[in-house]
């Protein structure tokens, strides 16, 4: 199981009935089907899939699409590659002849098995056709098998067709099929059954940043055994969520245990002092997130059992179940009641319910169990504070092995925004022209876990001053850090500060005996107004959040304030904000707040959200009028 | 044979000495080395990077081969530093064996991990790298220091090069050169440290050791993977082979590869029924030229693979289908068909490399242009984005081996002919609704030479949201509300046949956040709408030269329809003159002026950048021009009723 196991570069959007002009498109796939065939060969299941893929270059912008490639792993054997192009001009076939086998490399995987297949079909050109067929071969039926009726372009006919023995029961589900053209038939036959999908004219399905899973729209099907007979016994695989966890826990009793000496000793010399099970637990929680490095082996059965959590402490690095192990193992071994939990991250839209399967899971964590309560650790987040899940898993449900054959499906809180928080405390002088500040970041929660890992991981090689320029972007592009303090980086505290002095030289506007000052020095959210015709698939928020600034003004010497704007405030259940200005003998005291209070935006949403953006940015632009007595 | 070009060489043999490598090692008795507090601050340093680089050959078999060790130390300070580290890649290419492979760990508490060799894993064929061993380092901890030592016999090659600076700290560099007598050199880059001889276990050696290397500065307009310190080395057995011979060689391969004696049937019968087609006899050199980029580039494909036929031309003409040395073939086929002059130009890219002709090097000779010398415009076979014009920007400025059909060449600049190909050209009208709500700006904008190569590029390439944020970019980047009420383009098709085409942006667009509120009067953020311009800053002096990607020149008249019962302050802030001559020579300017005509305020600015390189102690006058660009952004109008 791998920190992001997925990482799926379609998504969806479609309205019904909605015909697609492949005249306009540079490439786009004419047919594009898979057939499973899931049979009895003696006592074992033989899984084998046989793929289709017909395209057509309507133009010569995008001639690299004739760069193909075919995914593989250990669990997935291809056989006869057929591949070639039709050529517009003579309507002759002219075959792929190379092919060659890479190993994959890159992501968060340090090493998997996964490799690719990778060839060019030739001679491709403006009205050229490809075609590619091929068989997949899948040796572990606990693999359930997916299918998406559409892809980065365009496909004017997706056919899935599922062939399955009679003696073996099939389960699926189908996701996001409202407002497609998808037909659906099943045919009994005496040995077999035949289920098929077919769709007509699918959109393409284009990425776009910040979106939700594109699984959430991304149309497709999961298709998985429940049982099978041999001998008129039925043996179940995911015929119920017990099964789902007779898997899961058959996984964990193949963890290997060497001597667990050492990690005992470092657990028990972690907690000698701790007088609670909490602080047991944190102490723990904290020495593996600091500790140990997050590196993932991912191949062949490694991709889904713990490694032993002796070798994990001894060599310091692991991936996140080798991690959710070693805590499971140093936490009961003080005697608190930890867990092994599967759980999928907010890129898996799925429950347990709907799909009793490891398709659900794309990640490990422990769960431990304190007065009652559960604590969710997952140390893969090097700086999120004990008690917090990580971002990436609020909201989603986990499976907590509890022994044997017991289990509990829990959900994972979102955490809420007065949980994440930033306090900027600043004050304003004027110096002549030059506007002159000290300001004051505290931040909590998931704000802290953010800017610390930015800090720590995106500053590179740039001064303190280049980072905080492009980072904080106050005022505008001229604006000048000195007495950079960025704290303490190292502690696993609950708030973490920084601070520093600004000074901007051609912020301010003088005109005649009258200065203009706008106290917003920073806008938050003011670029965030969402481009309706681009952002298709949702807005994903990482987490829910309160920015307060308290800003001093110190009215110089010779002027009086003329004018103030209005306090003003927006405060809806999703997001809000609120301006208050308070004048204090010769301070001007502006106090602003602005919160999110979601996860996920929809799209129907966007344009109250977009209504929200502008009216702030009407806040926003609202300047103090200082006049020379 | 990929981009680089071998050459084939005849060798002296000579008899074998005894190896350096087979005695060096780490120390036994490792300690934790001491670091200054600067040094504490960072994520990582290295103590030492070391790398040998020995030549040899067998006593028996005369072969040659040289052996890489390569032996680092880095201390980690945090986490960052840690996972920065910790997973090893050591490539494979041209390795025949792996001589030693070690790696530890030494803690702070002086508790040594040795990497258990069982955790060593192989991967192959990835992407166009090769194969790799890889292996994660063990029992690493903050504090820790992470030693790896290894050593590999690779196949003989009389080239290679290290490079000796890198993204982090490195408290001691030591290269040491060792060619056994076989006839070789080394030459330093970046650097006014140079190679000693000496002798290391009585063998005489040259030896570089560079202390406190700190990472190349990262600044704009700079090439910085360029400046880092590097050596390059040569060694063959050949005593009369002299930088000319090595040059003539590649010549001589290059020569016999792309200058071909026919014209292959296959591209007179394309030339026959495609590109010439619909096309009248009596056509211009420059258009014949652009058909053939044009044709192609929509025909052909280039790719990376293994595949040897990549660069057969007898394959690359039927499949339509080369590597980016094989695709030059193929434009030579309709170059030699056409009967137009061209020249083969090895080159480097030099935001990685400088070229440098006084030392053969071909790791560094990876980028390949067509130079036509009757046009003075170059080909860029393996760009998309480029059609017939000037030289790729990444090229621009950086030396090249031009190469003749008779095999004569010559050391050139690639240069730009047209010093003003690239130019920006912005029409803007500006009127506001009533009550100062919103700001409305109707914008024709024309852009040439490689503005217009990127957008009609980008547009092109480019779909869904990648190519709204270039959209936006087109419109004026940095306004937050921005509303585009019309986006229109003309010439976009990427296959051109005439000269420097304009890409063309005609636009509309609304914004309420360019105008703020104070009291009863309305500030218009006009600076705003030219887009976001960089700001340079200095807080320390400059460490590179001066990188633009190409001259470029910008023209824009802007007029503010002033609404009646108005006044206007704050017009000082519109005009900003500032220049950096040298020797005479205006090399970059700012001018923005305005007048008032009636209801009309009418603002023009010409900043324009005559070359791309200016040397680095011209930085200031340099700055300020840049943030001339900057000032002018934040220009802002009050607008008071009368």
């Amino acid at each position: 199981m791998k920190k992001i196991l997925l990482f799926i570069l379609l998504i969806s959007q479609i309205i019904i009935g909605q015909t697609i002009d492949y005249s306009t498109e540079d490439y786009y796939y004419i047919r594009r089907t898979k057939h499973l065939k899931i049979a009895m060969d003696k006592e074992k299941i033989s899984i084998e899939n046989d793929v289709l893929e017909q395209t057509k270059f309507n133009s010569s912008n995008k001639l690299f699409y004739a760069n193909e490639n075919i995914y593989t792993d250990s669990f997935t054997e291809i056989t006869d590659i057929e591949a070639f192009t039709i050529i517009p001009s003579t309507h002759k076939k002219m075959k792929v002849d190379h092919f060659e086998t890479k190993d994959q490399v890159g992501g968060s995987v340090f090493y998997s098995d996964s490799k690719v297949i990778n060839f060019v079909f030739p001679a491709v050109t403006k009205g050229a056709e490809t075609i590619l067929t091929y068989k997949e071969h899948i040796n572990e039926p606990h693999f359930s098998s997916t299918f998406a009726f559409g892809s980065g372009v365009p496909i004017q006919e997706s056919v899935y067709s599922v062939e399955v023995d009679n003696t073996i029961e099939l389960g699926f589900s189908t996701f996001n099929f409202d407002g497609f053209d998808i037909n659906f038939e099943k045919k009994e036959n005496r040995k077999t059954t035949i289920y098929t999908w077919k769709a007509n004219d699918v959109k393409e399905f284009e990425q776009s940043s910040n979106s939700l899973s594109m699984l959430k729209y991304l149309p497709h099907v999961i298709i998985y055994i429940k049982s099978y007979e041999v001998k008129n016994k039925k043996y179940p695989i995911y015929n119920h969520l017990d099964d789902l966890y007779a898997w899961n826990a058959s996984l964990n009793k193949q963890i290997e245990k060497s001597d667990l000496s050492e990690v005992y000793q470092i657990a028990e010399d972690l907690t000698k002092n701790a007088l609670t099970e909490g602080e047991k637990t944190k102490a723990i929680f904290n020495w593996v997130q600091k500790n140990i490095n997050y590196v993932a082996f991912e191949y062949g059965m490694g991709g889904l059992i713990p490694r032993d959590a002796a070798k994990v402490c001894n060599k310091r690095y692991g991936d996140c179940k080798d991690m959710a192990n070693l805590l499971y193992e140093m936490l009961n071994h003080v005697g608190i009641d930890a867990h092994h939990t599967w759980i999928g991250s907010r890129n898996k839209p799925y429950s347990h319910a709907e799909i009793p399967t490891g398709k659900v899971y794309d990640h490990m964590i422990t769960a431990a169990f304190i007065n009652g309560n559960i604590v969710f650790l997952d140390a893969t987040d090097n700086y999120v504070p004990y008690g917090m899940p990580s971002a990436f898993i609020q909201g989603k449900e986990g499976m907590v092995g509890i022994s044997d054959t017991e289990y509990k499906i829990v959900t994972v809180p979102e955490q809420v925004k007065e949980k994440n928080t930033t306090f900027i405390k600043t004050t304003i002088t004027l110096d002549e022209d030059i506007l002159k500040a000290s300001q004051k970041r505290t931040m909590r929660g998931y704000e802290m876990v953010d800017f610390v890992y930015d800090v720590k991981f995106a500053k590179d090689d740039k001064t303190d001053e280049q980072y905080l320029s492009t980072k904080l972007a106050i005022g505008n592009n001229k604006t000048k850090y000195t007495n950079i303090d960025l704290g303490d980086l190292t502690a696993h505290d609950a708030s973490y500060s920084i601070s520093y002095d600004i000074e901007i030289n051609n912020y301010i506007k003088k005109f005649g005996s009258k200065i203009f000052l706008n106290l917003n020095l920073e806008k938050p959210l003011s670029k965030d107004i969402i481009k309706i015709d681009t952002q298709i698939y949702g807005k994903e928020i990482n987490h829910k959040y309160i920015r307060n600034y308290e800003t001093t003004f110190e009215i110089p010497d010779g002027y009086t304030l003329k004018s103030i704007p209005k306090d003003i405030s927006n405060q809806q259940e999703d997001y809000g904000y609120s301006f208050t200005f308070t004048k204090k003998e010769n301070q001007l005291i502006a106090n602003k707040q602005i919160y999110l209070n979601t996860l996920a935006m929809q799209n129907d949403e966007f344009e109250a959200y977009n209504n929200f953006i502008k009216s702030l940015i009407k806040a926003y632009k609202k300047s103090i009028v200082l006049e020379k007595i | 044979m990929k981009k680089i070009i071998l050459i084939t060489l005849l060798l002296v043999s000579i008899s074998g000495f005894s190896q350096y490598h087979t005695t060096y090692d780490w120390s036994n008795t490792p300690i934790i080395h001491e670091i200054t507090s600067d040094e504490s601050k960072e994520s990582s340093i290295a103590i030492l990077k070391k790398e040998i680089v020995e030549f040899s050959q067998s006593k028996i078999t005369n072969d040659l081969a040289v052996f890489e060790t390569t032996h680092n130390i880095i201390r980690v300070n945090d986490e960052a530093g840690i996972a920065r580290h910790t997973q090893i890649y050591i490539p494979m290419n041209r390795v025949n064996k792996i001589v030693s492979l070690k790696a530890r760990t030494i803690n702070k508490d002086g508790k040594v991990i040795d990497l258990d060799e069982n955790n060593i894993k192989q991967i192959e064929n990835v992407d166009e790298y090769g194969d790799f061993q890889i292996f994660a380092i063990e029992g690493a901890e903050i504090d820790s220091e992470i030693e790896v030592l290894y050593t590999l016999k690779k196949d003989y090659s009389p080239f290679g090069s290290e490079t000796l600076q890198t993204d982090y700290t490195i408290q001691r560099a030591e290269m040491v050169f060792i060619t056994n007598n076989l006839l070789g050199q080394i030459k330093t880059y970046n650097t006014d440290q140079e190679f000693e001889r000496t002798y290391l276990d009585n063998m005489l050696v040259e030896e570089l050791v560079i202390s406190n290397i700190l990472p190349v500065a990262t600044e704009d307009y700079a090439a910085t993977d360029a400046n880092k310190i590097y050596a390059a080395y040569q060694c063959f057995g050949n005593p009369d082979l002299t930088q000319d011979d090595l040059w003539s060689n590649t010549v001589g391969n290059v020569a016999s590869n792309f200058f071909p004696e026919k014209t292959s049937k296959i591209v007179i019968e394309e030339i026959k029924n495609n590109i010439m087609k619909d096309e009248p006899i009596d056509i211009s050199d420059y258009k014949k030229a652009a058909l053939i980029d044009n044709y192609v580039k929509s025909n052909y494909n280039v790719v990376e693979n293994n595949n040897p036929q990549l660069e057969e031309i007898e394959f690359i003409l039927q499949n339509r289908t080369a590597s980016n040395y094989g695709i030059l073939k193929a434009y030579a086929h309709f170059l030699k068909a056409f009967d137009i002059e061209y020249e083969i130009v090895v080159t480097s890219n030099r935001y990685t490399h400088r070229f440098d002709p006084e030392f053969y090097n071909p790791s560094a000779l990876r980028e390949f242009l067509i130079y036509l010398p009757v046009l003075k415009q170059y080909i860029s076979p393996d760009r998309l984005d480029y059609r017939l014009s000037e030289a790729p920007a990444n090229i621009l400025g950086n030396y090249g081996v031009f190469i003749k059909k008779d095999m004569d060449y010559y050391f050139a600049k690639v240069s730009q002919n047209d010093p003003e190909f690239s130019r920006v050209q912005r029409v803007m009208d500006i009127s506001f609704t009533d009550d100062f709500d919103k700001v409305i700006v109707d914008e024709s904008q024309e852009y040439t030479g490689h503005w217009s190569i990127l957008y009609r590029a980008l547009m092109t390439y480019y779909t869904g949201q990648d190519k709204a944020d270039v959209e936006d970019q087109l419109t004026g980047s940095g306004i937050e509300d921005k509303h585009t009420t019309k986006f229109e383009v003309e010439n976009p098709e990427m296959n051109q046949t005439e000269y420097n085409l304009p890409y063309i942006v005609n636009s509309t667009i609304e914004s309420s956040a360019l105008i703020e509120e104070a009291g009863d009067s309305y500030i218009f953020k006009l600076g705003t709408i030219i887009g976001v311009q960089s700001e340079l800053y200095q807080e320390k002096e400059r460490a590179n030269p001066i990188e633009m990607q190409y001259p470029n020149q910008y023209n824009y008249t802007i007029t503010v329809d002033i609404p009646e019962g108005y006044t206007l302050e704050g017009l000082e802030s519109l005009e900003i003159h500032k220049e950096l001559v040298v020797d005479g020579k205006k090399l970059c300017y700012w001018k923005s002026d305005y007048t008032l005509k009636d209801n009309l305020l009418i603002i023009t600015i010409e900043e324009a950048y005559k070359v791309n390189d200016f040397p680095k102690e011209e930085y200031e006058g340099f700055r300020n021009v840049i943030n001339a660009a900057s000032d002018f952004n934040k220009a802002a109008l009050l607008f008071m009723a009368e």
